[in-house]
């Protein structure tokens, strides 16, 4: 990825529910970060068809699959177990 | 609108002596459909979903689960919450292969994401409060749990 605005997948099992949360979680956390980023609320399922144009997938739910893009599981932050690492790990790959 | 609105105490089971999920979705979904609030599918679908993307959740002193399914099986938001005292296992949402004994569940029959965000927003702060949870559970009556919804945490 050359382009400096990056795309990441929010994922959830219905794509309404948990992944609602997360986003909004996200686009702050990489705004307060300076890092420029597109956020899209998908359901896991879609994530496979959409990670060519994307940079990281994060998702609440297990991964039913592999991909070619990094992952972080983040049912950290509906939980509120460990979710300074979750941040930490998102900006990590994306910086 | 807030999380409290959404609760419907007809939908509330306190120490229900449930001996499987599947027994939770067939008791809330039939009550949800009989209020007119989900289809008669609502109870399949979660079954469903949960059998493929799991909702349990391992809190600090508390297992708790939060089912849902695609909205087009919802007529009218709500939330549904059911405690049992000696749990049910769940799988958690973050590694399937894991079990979880959950004592709270709170069944989310939920439709459009942006319209409910700030209800979602509400719930996950009271999941993430032990004394959210710790008097939900020891609630007795409908009462409480009313209180408890009302109150902030």
């Amino acid at each position: 990825m050359n382009s400096s605005v990056k795309k990441v997948l929010v994922a959830c099992g219905t794509g309404i529910a948990t992944s609602t949360v997360v986003v909004e979680r996200v686009k702050k956390l990489l705004a307060d970060n300076g890092i420029k980023a597109d956020v899209e609320q998908i359901k896991i399922s879609e994530a496979k068809g959409k990670q060519d144009n994307a940079d990281l997938i994060v998702s609440t739910t297990i991964l039913p699959t592999t991909y070619e893009i990094p992952t972080v599981i983040a049912t950290g932050y509906i939980s509120g177990m460990n979710a300074e690492q979750i941040d930490q790990k998102i900006i990590n790959i994306l910086q | 609108m807030d999380l409290k609105d959404l609760l419907d105490m007809d939908l509330v089971w306190l120490n229900q002596p449930v001996k499987s999920r599947q027994e939770i979705f067939n008791l809330i979904g039939e009550k949800a459909f009989i209020k007119g609030k989900a289809n008669e599918l609502f109870s399949e679908k979660l079954a469903e979903r949960e059998a493929v993307f799991p909702t349990g959740l391992q809190l600090k002193n508390y297992g708790i689960a939060i089912p849902h399914t695609d909205p087009e099986y919802i007529n009218e938001p709500f939330i549904a919450v059911l405690t049992s005292e000696e749990g049910v296992e769940f799988n958690r949402m973050d590694d399937a292969s894991e079990a979880v004994n959950v004592n709270i569940v709170f069944v989310l029959g939920l439709m459009e994401p942006h319209q409910q965000l700030s209800i979602l927003q509400e719930l996950m702060k009271c999941i993430q409060s032990e004394e959210f949870l710790e008097d939900l559970r020891s609630s007795r009556n409908k009462q409480n749990v009313l209180s408890v919804f009302n109150q902030e945490y």
